[in-house]
C-alpha cells in the first residue's frame, strides 16, 4: 500500500526547515512603521514593473490611442481604444488620442513589448510590481491609473507599495531597442525633456559590468535615432 | 477568346496577331514561357500567373492610367529592354519581361523614395495603417532609408468632403483612384485634382461636397489613408477586426460584403468583388447602415402591452400572448412584411402562418410593389444578362440610383463602356438618363398605354406625354434583334400597381423573348415571395387557389374591424404604407397588433406584443436577391439582449399555437425548406459556403402571369398636377435614422416641379408653395427639376417636414394634387 510511502517522505522533510521566504517587503511592525528589516531589497536595473502612461513636458499625453501595444501584446492584456482630439483642447499632439486605454494585470507578462512597439514611448514599465487585488476588476488598470500625474510621477495608487525614490526611472528607460529598431543605442540620450525627469544620461545598454562600452562613433546611424526619439513634439 | 472578367475592359481592342495562337498569346516573364488573354494587361496577366507586381493607380474594375509608376517593369518587345508601366501594357507576342532585374528594384525603389517624399508618415494615428499598400510596398519594394531631409508639404489635416468621407492631402500619393471612381464610375464627378506640381491636390468644387451615394467606395480603393470614412474613423484597427463575408441585405441587389468586427460590434463593411452582383462597389446605404446594428435604441426584450404602455415580459408570457391572437379564424389573420428576414425565418414564418395556420392574408410588400404572380411568373434575367454588352435594357419604373443603387453601377458601366442601350421608361429622368439612349417618361397612369402603343405599332401620335419619335425609337431598339432586358420596379407609389402590369404585358407582346428582372426593392422580398408571401403566391410555390388580401386588402379589412389580429413581420405601415390615414385606422380598430422587430418603430409603438428579433449581421440564414441568386448572410456580432432570430421566434410561437414546428438548428430550417418548397428542393447548401458568388436559383415556373383588362387611368382634370411619389435612397427608414452618420442625410421634403410649371405658377426655386388634396394642404418648399414632364408634381416618399403619404389613397388610380402660390 503506497500511501505509507508517502507519509513517510513529509516526515522526513518535516524537520528540515522552511526553504520558502515569506516576502516581507513593505511589512508593517507592531508599531505601523515599516522595521528597518523590511527593507525591499534592491531590484535589478532592468525589473519589469507596472506600467505607466507618459505625458509631454506641455501636459498633453503622449498616447495617441494607435493600438500597436495592444496588437504586440502576447498577453491579449491591453484593450485600447482611439478618439478625435478636441481640436481646441487636445488631449494629445495630432488628431487621435488614447480615449480608453486598460491592462490586465492578471494577465500581463512584463515582457515589454508593448514598450519596444510604442511610438511615441508613452507607454513605459516601472519597477513596481508590489501590488494586489481583491477582485479581477480591480486587477485591470484604466488610464485613471496608469496615466502619470501632472508634475509627471507615476500614482502612488493606495494598493501599491511605492517607497521614495522608487518612482524614479519610469519612463522611457528601458527598451531593449532604439526605436529606429537598431540594436546599438548605448550612450546616446534615448529620451528628453520629460516631464517630471528632464534630460537624463544617457543609459548604458545591455553589457556585463566592467564590460567596456562601445565607441560611440562607431555607429552613427544609432546615434541620429537615438536623438530622433525625443523629438515627437 | 473571352477576356479574364467580361466586360470589364471593353476599350482594350481585342488584336489579332499572327503570332496569337487559340491558347493565348505568349510572352516570356522572368525566364518561363507563359500564354496571356487577348487583351490582357501585362499586370494583371503576370499576377494570374503568381508574379504580383506592386501598384497604387491601377484597379481591375476601372481604366488604367499609369499615374503611380510603381508598376514599372522591364519589357522587351524587339527593341531592347525598358522600363515600362505594367498597367498600361497589353501583352504582346514575344514581349519578354522581367519583374525582377537590377533596373526593376531600382525603379520600384526610385519611386517609393519618390512618393514617400511628402507623406506624413503618420501610421499610428492613421486609419489605414496596417492595411495600407503604401506600408506594405515601403516594406517589400522600397530603398528603407530616404534621403530626403526637407519640410514635407503641408495641408490642413482631414478636411470633410462630405458628411462621410474626411480627405488627408498630406497622405494623398495622387493616383487618381477616388477621383476616376467618382467620374467614371458612380458619375458623381465632384472631386478632382486642383493646382499644379508639387502643390496637386485632390479637392471638391468650392462649395459642393462630394455628396455621391457611392462616396464610400473611394475610401475603400484609396491606397493610403488620404480618404478616410468619417463613421469608421479610429473606431478600430486592422489587426484587432474579425471579418466574415456576407451579403447586404440593405436592398434586393444583395451586394456581396465584408462584414467587419471589433470587440462584438459591427465597424465596417467593405464590398466584395463579386463578378456576378457589385464588383467591389456598394452605396454608401449598403456601406454604412452597420450602424443601425449597434444603436441604443434596439428592442432587446419581449414587450407586452399593459395598463403603463408597453413594458418588458418573459419570452414565453410574449408568445403565449401571440399563439392566443392567432387561435382566431385564419381570414381573421393578417400578416404584414417579411422582406427583412433571412430566407430561413421567411420559411419558418411562412410554415407556421401559411402551412401549418392556412393564413391566405399575407403580404410582404407595404403597397410600394408589385403582384407577386406577375413578377415570379416572368422569365427572369441575371444582372450580368442585363448587363451583357450590347444588349438593350428598359428600364421600366423606379430609379435605379435611388432604389438599387449597387445595380445602378452595373447598368451604368454597360450603357457608358459596354455599349448596352438603356430606354427608360420612367416617370422622370433617373440617374441613368444621362447614359439611357431614349429616355421616355409617360404621365402618370399612362404608362401601359405607351407600353402597349409600342406593343401595337402605334407610333405615329403623342401617347401618354411621349412623343411620336420617343415611341419610334424605342419600337425600333426593341426590334433591333439585340437581347431585351426588362428591369421592372415601382416608379410612382401615387399610380395603382396595375399600370405597370399593364405595360409588362404589353412589353411581353412586343418582345416575346425580353427578360425581365425585378426591381423590387424591398431586401430579401423575393425570398419572401418565393415562401409565398404574396396574396397570390401558394406556399410551397405555384399559385394561391384561394388569393387572399394585399396589404392595402388587409389594413382595409382591419379598418373595418374584420381582422382580429395583425402580424407585423418587420413592417412599418403606419410609416411605410403609402396610405398613413388607412394605416392608422387599421391598427386602431385591430385586437391585437403583433410586430416582430428590432426598433420600436411607428406601428410597433401601437402594438400589443413585440417580439425583439436579431438582425443582420448577427444571424446566420440566406438572401435571396433580384435576380434568384442564393447568397449567405453570416453571422459576425451577438445579437443584443434576449433578440433571436426569426426561426427561433416563429419556433417558439408554434408551440404556443399547438402547431409546434420541428426545428433545432438552422439545418432543420433549410432540411424543411427544402422538403416544402420546390425552388430549394434540389440546392445543395454547401454552394453557400465560404465564398463565392452563391448558386443561381432555376426557377422552373408551371405558370405565366395572366393579364386582365389594361386600366384606364380616368382623365385629368385640368387644374391639378399629375403626382409621382418616388424613394429617395436617404429617406426617414428606420435603419437610415437609427444610424448615427446618415441620419441627416435625407433632404427636406418639397414639391418639384418643371420649368415650365413653376415659370406658370411664378414663383421660382426656393419659394414656398401650398399644396393641396382632396382632403388636405400642406405648406411645402418648391424645387426645380429637369426631367420632369410638364403637368406633373413630385413628391418624394418618407422625407422629413412632410409625409406625403397623407395625401395618397390607395384607392386612386393616380393621385392629382394642386399647387398654388400661398
Amino acid at each position: 500500500m503506497g500511501y505509507f510511502e508517502g507519509f513517510a517522505v513529509t516526515l522526513k522533510k518535516w524537520g528540515e526547515g522552511v526553504t520558502t521566504k515569506e516576502y516581507r517587503a513593505g511589512k508593517l511592525d507592531s508599531k505601523g512603521e515599516i522595521s528597518p528589516k523590511d527593507q525591499k531589497a534592491p531590484k535589478p536595473e532592468r525589473a519589469h514593473g507596472r506600467h505607466v502612461l507618459n505625458r509631454y513636458e506641455d501636459g498633453m499625453e503622449k498616447c495617441i490611442g494607435c493600438e500597436l501595444c495592444a496588437g504586440v501584446c502576447p498577453a491579449k492584456c491591453i484593450y485600447v481604444r482611439g478618439a478625435d482630439n478636441q481640436p481646441e483642447d487636445p488631449t494629445s499632439p495630432g488628431e487621435r488620442f488614447g480615449f480608453v486605454y486598460e491592462i490586465n494585470y492578471l494577465r500581463c507578462i512584463h515582457c515589454d513589448l508593448c514598450v519596444e512597439a510604442c511610438p511615441t514611448q508613452a507607454i513605459t514599465e516601472t519597477k513596481l510590481f508590489e501590488f494586489s487585488f481583491t477582485n479581477r476588476e480591480d486587477a485591470i488598470y484604466t488610464k485613471a491609473e496608469l496615466l502619470v500625474d501632472n508634475d509627471g510621477l507615476p500614482q502612488h495608487l493606495p494598493w501599491e507599495d511605492w517607497r521614495p525614490g522608487e518612482d524614479e526611472f519610469t519612463s522611457g528607460w528601458m527598451r531593449a531597442t532604439a526605436s529606429s529598431g537598431k540594436v546599438q543605442y548605448e550612450n546616446t540620450v534615448g529620451w528628453s525633456g520629460e516631464l517630471g525627469y528632464g534630460v537624463r544620461a544617457p543609459e548604458m545598454g545591455q553589457r556585463h559590468p566592467g564590460e567596456s562600452p562601445p565607441d560611440a562613433d562607431t555607429d552613427q546611424s544609432g546615434a541620429t535615432s537615438g536623438e530622433d526619439q525625443g523629438s515627437h513634439h | 477568346m473571352p477576356l479574364s472578367r467580361p466586360g470589364l475592359r471593353p476599350n482594350s481592342v481585342t488584336a489579332t496577331n499572327a503570332n496569337e495562337t487559340e491558347a493565348g498569346i505568349p510572352f516570356i516573364l522572368n525566364g518561363k514561357a507563359l500564354l496571356a488573354n487577348s487583351g490582357e494587361m501585362l499586370i494583371d496577366a503576370c499576377e494570374r500567373n503568381g508574379v504580383h507586381i506592386p501598384r497604387f493607380c491601377y484597379h481591375p474594375r476601372m481604366r488604367p492610367v499609369g499615374m503611380c509608376r510603381m508598376c514599372l517593369v522591364e519589357v522587351d518587345t524587339g527593341r531592347g529592354a525598358g522600363l515600362q508601366p505594367s498597367c498600361m501594357l497589353t501583352v504582346s507576342p514575344e514581349m519578354v519581361v522581367n519583374t525582377e532585374s537590377t533596373e526593376t528594384k531600382q525603379a520600384q525603389e526610385g519611386v517609393l523614395e519618390l512618393t514617400l517624399i511628402n507623406h506624413p508618415l503618420d501610421c499610428p494615428v492613421c486609419d489605414k495603417g496596417g492595411e495600407c499598400p503604401l506600408q506594405d510596398n515601403a516594406y517589400a519594394y522600397g530603398p528603407g532609408e530616404s534621403r530626403f531631409v526637407e519640410e514635407k508639404r503641408h495641408f490642413e489635416k482631414p478636411i470633410s468632403i462630405s458628411s462621410l468621407v474626411q480627405l488627408d492631402r498630406e497622405r494623398c500619393i495622387l493616383c487618381d483612384r477616388c477621383t476616376r471612381f467618382a467620374d467614371e464610375v458612380a458619375g458623381d464627378p465632384l472631386i478632382h485634382f486642383i493646382d499644379r506640381g508639387s502643390q496637386t491636390q485632390v479637392n471638391t468644387f468650392p462649395d459642393h461636397p462630394f455628396s455621391s451615394y457611392f462616396s464610400g467606395n473611394t475610401v475603400q480603393i484609396c491606397p493610403v489613408g488620404a480618404l478616410t470614412a468619417s463613421p469608421y474613423r479610429f473606431k478600430a484597427r486592422p489587426w484587432d477586426l474579425a471579418e466574415t463575408e456576407s451579403t447586404a441585405t440593405v436592398d434586393s441587389t444583395g451586394a456581396r460584403i465584408v462584414l467587419q468586427s471589433s470587440q462584438d460590434r459591427l465597424v465596417r463593411v467593405l464590398g466584395v468583388d463579386s463578378d456576378a452582383v457589385n464588383w467591389s462597389w456598394l452605396s454608401d446605404k449598403e456601406r454604412f447602415l452597420h450602424e443601425a446594428t449597434d444603436s441604443n435604441d434596439r428592442l432587446t426584450e419581449p414587450l407586452v402591452r399593459s395598463a403603463d404602455g408597453l413594458t418588458p415580459a418573459r419570452w414565453t408570457h410574449a408568445c403565449e400572448l401571440v399563439g392566443d391572437a392567432l387561435n382566431v379564424t385564419a381570414s381573421q389573420i393578417g400578416v404584414i412584411g417579411g422582406s427583412r428576414l433571412p430566407l430561413e425565418g421567411q420559411y419558418a414564418w411562412a410554415k407556421l402562418l401559411r402551412g401549418e395556420l392556412g393564413i391566405s392574408n399575407v403580404d410582404a410588400q407595404l403597397g410600394d410593389g408589385l403582384p407577386g404572380e406577375v413578377m415570379l411568373g416572368l422569365p427572369r434575367a441575371t444582372i450580368a444578362q442585363a448587363c451583357a454588352p450590347a444588349g438593350v435594357v428598359l428600364i421600366l419604373g423606379a430609379d435605379p440610383k435611388e432604389e438599387l443603387p449597387s445595380l445602378y453601377l452595373r447598368l451604368r458601366h454597360a450603357a457608358s463602356q459596354d455599349g448596352t442601350k438603356i430606354i427608360e421608361l420612367t416617370p422622370r429622368a433617373t440617374g441613368l438618363s444621362p447614359n439611357a439612349a431614349i429616355s421616355a417618361h409617360p404621365l402618370p397612369g399612362q404608362v401601359g398605354v405607351v407600353a402597349a402603343a409600342i406593343a401595337d405599332g402605334k407610333l405615329d401620335a403623342e401617347v401618354g406625354g411621349v412623343a411620336p419619335g420617343q415611341l419610334g425609337a424605342i419600337a425600333e431598339l426593341l426590334g433591333s434583334g439585340a437581347p431585351v432586358t426588362v428591369i421592372v420596379g415601382r416608379g410612382n407609389l401615387a399610380e395603382s400597381a396595375s399600370f405597370t402590369v399593364d405595360a409588362i404585358a404589353a412589353l411581353q407582346r412586343a418582345v416575346p423573348e425580353a427578360r425581365f428582372l425585378s426591381g423590387l426593392r424591398r431586401g430579401n422580398v423575393h425570398g419572401a415571395l418565393e415562401l409565398g408571401f404574396a396574396p397570390g403566391l401558394a406556399f410551397g410555390g405555384g399559385l394561391s387557389e384561394d388569393p387572399g388580401l394585399d396589404t392595402a386588402g388587409i389594413l382595409r379589412a382591419a379598418a373595418n374591424g374584420e381582422i382580429e389580429t395583425l402580424l407585423l413581420l418587420a413592417a412599418d405601415p403606419l410609416a411605410d404604407f403609402p396610405n398613413s390615414e388607412l394605416a392608422a385606422d387599421a391598427l386602431k380598430n385591430v385586437a391585437t397588433v403583433v410586430a416582430v422587430d428590432t426598433f420600436l418603430t411607428a406601428s410597433t409603438q401601437q402594438a400589443n406584443v413585440v417580439l425583439p428579433a436579431a438582425m443582420t449581421g448577427e444571424v446566420d440564414g440566406a438572401f435571396l436577391n433580384l435576380e434568384g441568386r442564393l447568397s449567405p448572410l453570416r453571422a459576425k456580432v451577438s445579437a443584443p439582449g434576449q433578440a433571436r432570430p426569426d426561426w427561433m421566434i416563429a419556433v417558439e410561437v408554434s408551440q404556443s399555437v399547438g402547431t409546434p414546428l420541428d426545428f433545432g438548428s438552422i439545418d432543420d430550417v433549410r432540411a424543411g425548406l427544402a422538403a416544402d418548397v420546390s425552388v430549394f428542393g434540389s440546392l445543395n447548401w454547401d454552394l453557400l459556403g465560404a465564398s463565392g458568388d452563391g448558386p443561381l436559383l432555376e426557377f422552373n415556373r408551371t405558370w405565366e402571369p395572366q393579364f386582365g383588362e389594361p386600366v384606364v387611368a380616368p382623365l385629368p382634370d385640368g387644374y391639378g398636377l399629375r403626382l409621382i411619389v418616388d424613394r429617395k435612397l436617404w429617406d426617414l427608414g428606420t435603419m437610415v435614422q437609427q444610424s448615427e452618420s446618415l441620419r441627416d442625410l435625407p433632404e427636406v421634403a418639397a414639391v418639384h416641379l418643371c420649368r415650365q410649371d413653376l415659370e406658370g405658377l411664378g414663383v421660382s426655386e426656393g419659394d414656398d408653395v401650398l399644396v393641396e388634396w382632396s382632403n388636405g394642404s400642406q405648406s411645402l418648399q418648391v424645387r426645380r427639376e429637369v426631367g420632369l414632364p410638364r403637368g406633373v408634381a413630385r413628391i418624394p416618399f418618407r422625407l422629413p417636414g412632410f409625409n406625403v403619404g397623407d395625401l395618397l389613397s390607395s384607392e386612386d388610380l393616380v393621385a392629382e394634387i394642386r399647387v398654388t402660390v400661398t
